[in-house]
């Protein structure tokens, strides 16, 4: 369990609301401060106490008996953030034991992502040094897979991670492709659904996906009108229950698309819902990127490292997000996995070649994402009373050559230590012939 | 129209030194000097080594390829052209900070700070770019029709060059990446795979023109839980194949290596009968039945075929060291090799090659232990690393890949430049032909437009023997896609839709 490391003695993690009441107090300074919002300070100062972030700027007098981290020549970012992961619900895809990102069947909004996460997931650590602090991971598959948590990536217990235990609901809209439907997705060369069949089950799948949501509707107004605790309202239902944040629009919907047709059934349900919507995956975006614009719906894009459809341009994926971001779509980045989410910052450095504007970059995983899951107020910047989720750099972090030297989530100093440190300085140790 | 093929640059202005964009010619360029042309694959003799290729001589009646029936598009012949002002990242001699690459008949001719350009050069200004060899990819299954002969476990009579094509688009997206060369391997769901095929991204070319000429030729071994097909369900009735355990892949090394051995005394009885022997009864003796299965573990033995071998743990790379000892080869390279960083030394010792992920892991058991730390720290042992890709779409971005040696590892720039290029070659083999810039060498480049490892990078050209086979200023990209759309004010409506 690497959060022994942590220094003893120090307070421990308390849970979403609560952060630490004490704790060490660091100062960063000598280093280029990018506090994402604002311009960057040069040979800036960080204070950081009680989980956060108590003062920023050139000019910032050191508290007493601080830790002082020299960041001569370092860089200090904003913690990553990852809007799609399954970070804490799988260790390895191929032993199923380790496997807890897709349940049976469709509808499984009542399915809470946090409750599956292992805190103890090697995975984790391995993801944080990189700089990714936070995540939205959550179970995929079906056309309700549940509600995602936003948790950052230190904490003994998945509810001492969580930032937002139910950060969003992740639904899939219905394709041709095959995908979301959950019906096993046919063999290899046989039994194949025709065009014709596959759009018959994409259809039905859409009515029943609408059908769902207006009981919800229903159920949502039955139970306000009666009041929560009406002895005669209708019997609880999980999964309609789960619902009502969304129908209500508090809670918003991730829909995980690729094609336009799917982009569009979302807005068109979104209109007779209210959903608070945001795009996911979503590889046709950029031919709806005015529609999105001028709706203020947010895309969260990735992964980069995919190939295009046939027929799309080479440099589509590489070049959407530049394109959307132009267009006025905010956007965020996901991964998409959980072995790889460490190469959230790698994905980006992919869009960033293609047009993605440098400062929309550094934006995109870190503010814009706290934006979209309603947490701007305590991260994705660097700026007094906000989280100290703190990542300090040798250089851009979008940039492999980089390498990270001082990692804060909440305001605690994590090590720098994961299962393939302990691997590299074990076998390095070994003794040549 | 926006499938791979680059836009149709305007008319003229590229002459007779002859680089330009990809562009519809005729396909009678192929004879153009700089630009060999494998020999047609069915003149091959069956199960021995690939006969050096021929390449068509101008004008002579060696085998062409008779296509001037239809059009292809031939990049024009990279006769004389200079890439001038470039930041040269050599693989082998540092970097010339600023410095030209003269290229002649589709070799390098020139590289330095002080080359003169001639007098009617083609010029390539590349100020404020970087140029690289040509990216090689070590591990690749692109170009194939089939990858898997999967019924055997012993399949080493089958030929990835047998199953060949031009794969369109997913080429023409790797050669985007700077990729100039693959080394196709047979997959890996048996112990003994097939025979690999070292091409070049000549896209657009016909398919027997992808080969890599001369290349020594190799084969796939596979270990580890591929092999054992331990993650596969058997379908009812159906049963399972042998072996099924890691000591089951090593008897079934060391009995095909017995046979091979056999085989080749048999061979060597006969050649030295027949030595002796002269006239009728020279005529009437009867030499051993030709077995394709063992030819190419003889050509092994012999040292005329290089093995490339998938692995995993450090326990069956070892094991696959001790047999290749007992049998006298060398194993040319180890592909994945997630746990060599456990084993490096073993492997620096055998003069094995390591040719890995960057950083892919947790994806099954045997991928368990990898570390991103792998690549450099076994680079540090003094083994011979590459970095590969195994993937159609990761083989587009290798350069960002060797980077993360740096990152993981704390490798030198130059050393995770070799590890996409000149060590890949040393792998394959071909070094003498590709891997660095250096005089003599095939112009085979990568223009980048800033550092290759830099976040803001990406490939503006790509040079295979001289001629530009992607060149990003005529590819059809989204932003020229959206461009088009917005002119046609229809932003939103496109008949590329679903």
């Amino acid at each position: 369990m690497r959060l022994g490391k942590l220094t003893a003695g120090v307070a421990l993690l308390c849970g979403a609301a609560a952060l630490p009441a004490q704790g060490p107090t660091y100062v960063i300074r000598g280093g280029t401060v990018v506090p994402v919002v604002g311009a960057n300070i040069p040979n800036g100062i960080v204070v950081i106490s009680n989980g956060r972030i108590q003062a920023v700027g050139a000019n910032v007098t050191s508290p007493a008996g601080a830790t002082v981290i020299d960041a001569t020549g370092l860089f200090v970012f904003p913690g990553m953030i990852d809007a799609g992961t399954q970070l804490g619900l799988t260790e390895s895809g191929s032993v199923p034991g380790s496997e807890d990102t897709r349940e049976i069947g469709d509808f499984n909004p009542q399915n809470v992502a946090l409750t599956a996460v292992n805190a103890h997931s090697e995975l984790i650590p391995v993801t944080r040094v990189n700089g990714v602090t936070t995540v939205i991971t959550s179970a995929t598959g079906g056309l309700m897979s549940g509600s995602a948590a936003l948790m950052d990536l230190l904490g003994w217990t998945a509810d001492e991670m969580a930032v937002k235990p139910r950060a969003a609901m992740v639904m899939t809209y219905p394709s041709t492709g095959g995908g979301g439907g959950g019906f096993g997705g046919g063999g290899f060369g046989q039994n194949q659904p025709s065009a014709a069949e596959r759009r018959e089950t994409m259809n039905r799948q859409v009515r029943e996906l609408r059908q769902f949501l207006a009981d919800a509707r229903s159920y949502a107004a039955v139970k306000s009108k009666l009041g929560a605790d009406a002895a005669d309202g209708p019997r609880v239902n999980q999964k309609m229950e789960a619902l009502i944040p969304v129908v209500r629009g508090e809670m918003p919907v991730i829909f995980d698309v690729n094609s336009a047709d799917q982009i569009r059934g979302v807005l068109t349900l979104a209109d007779s819902f209210k959903l608070k919507v945001i795009i996911r995956g979503a590889r046709d975006a950029w031919r709806l990127a005015d529609t999105l614009a001028a709706r203020a719906i947010p895309v969260i894009v990735g992964p980069t490292t995919q190939a295009p459809g046939a027929d799309d341009p080479y440099d589509m994926l590489y070049a959407q997000p530049g394109a959307l971001a132009k267009a006025g779509v905010k956007i965020a980045f996901q991964t998409s996995d959980a072995s790889n989410s460490r190469n959230l910052p790698y994905n980006v450095a992919l869009a960033s070649a293609y047009g993605l504007d440098s400062t929309e970059a550094i934006k995109s995983i870190t503010i814009n994402p706290a934006q979209m899951f309603g947490v701007a107020d305590r991260y994705g910047s660097i700026e007094a009373g906000k989280v100290a989720n703190i990542v300090v750099t040798t250089g851009d972090p979008l940039d492999v050559r980089s390498t990270v030297k001082h990692l804060f989530i909440r305001g605690m100093k994590v090590p720098l230590t994961d299962r393939h440190t302990d691997l590299y300085e074990q076998f390095r140790a070994r003794p040549k012939p | 129209m926006t499938s791979g093929i680059g836009r149709v640059p305007a008319e003229g202005g590229w002459g007779e030194s002859g680089i330009g964009p990809v562009g519809r010619v005729a396909a009678a360029a192929l004879s153009i000097a700089g630009f060999a042309v494998a020999a047609p694959l069915h003149a091959q003799a069956t199960g021995a080594a690939r006969p050096p290729a021929a390449a068509p001589a101008q004008g002579a009646a060696a085998p062409t390829l008779d296509l001037t029936a239809v059009s292809l598009p031939v990049p024009p012949a990279g006769r004389l052209v200079a890439i001038t002002n470039a930041t040269i990242m050599t693989a082998s001699r540092g970097t010339i900070p600023k410095g030209t690459i003269l290229i002649r008949d589709g070799k390098i001719a020139a590289v330095g700070a002080d080359v003169q350009v001639p007098a009617g050069a083609k010029v390539i200004d590349a100020n404020g770019k970087y140029v690289t060899p040509g990216i090689i990819d070590a591990h690749s299954h692109s170009a194939a029709e089939a990858i898997n002969e999967g019924t055997l476990s012993i399949t080493s009579m089958v030929r990835m060059e047998d199953v060949l094509r031009q794969d369109g688009v997913s080429l023409y997206r790797q050669l985007a990446g700077g990729t100039t060369t693959l080394n196709i391997l047979h997959g890996s769901a048996n112990t003994i795979g097939g025979q690999n095929a070292v091409v070049k991204l000549r896209y657009g070319l016909p398919v027997d023109s992808l080969l890599f000429e001369g290349a020594p030729p190799g084969i796939k071994f596979a270990l580890g839980e591929n092999v054992r097909q331990t993650n596969r369900n058997l379908q009812a009735g159906q049963q399972g194949r042998y072996p099924r355990t890691r000591m089951g892949v090593e008897d079934l090394l060391r009995d095909a290596f017995t046979r091979a051995q056999e085989y080749q005394r048999e061979w060597q009885q006969y050649e030295q009968r027949r030595r002796t022997l002269s006239g009728a009864a020279r005529a009437a003796l009867i030499p051993p039945k030709r077995d394709l299965e063992l030819d190419p573990l003889v050509e092994i033995l012999e040292g005329k075929r290089l093995v490339h071998c998938h692995s995993y743990r450090a326990d069956e790379i070892l094991m696959m060291l001790r047999v290749a000892k007992d049998f006298g080869f060398r194993v040319a390279s180890f592909q994945h090799v997630l746990e060599g960083y456990k084993v490096a030394d073993e492997l620096a010792k055998a003069g094995s090659g390591a040719s890995t992920f960057a950083d892919n892991w947790a994806y099954k058991m045997e991928a368990w232990d990898a570390i991103p730390h792998n690549a450099a720290l076994m680079a540090e042992r003094g083994v011979v690393v590459t970095i590969n890709s195994d993937s159609d779409e990761r083989a587009r971005r290798l350069y960002q890949e060797a980077a993360k040696a740096m990152h993981y590892g704390g490798t030198s720039e130059e050393e995770a430049l070799k590890m996409i290029t000149l060590n890949a070659a040393k792998q394959l083999g071909i070094e003498k032909r590709v891997g660095s810039i250096e005089v003599g060498k095939d112009a085979d480049l990568a223009i980048f437009t800033n550092h290759p490892f830099a976040p803001s990078s990406r490939v503006d050209m790509t040079i295979i023997d001289g001629r530009v086979f992607f060149d990003r200023s005529t590819s059809p990209t989204l932003e020229h896609l959206i461009e088009q759309m917005r002119a046609r004010q229809r932003p939103r409506v496109t008949s590329e839709e679903q």
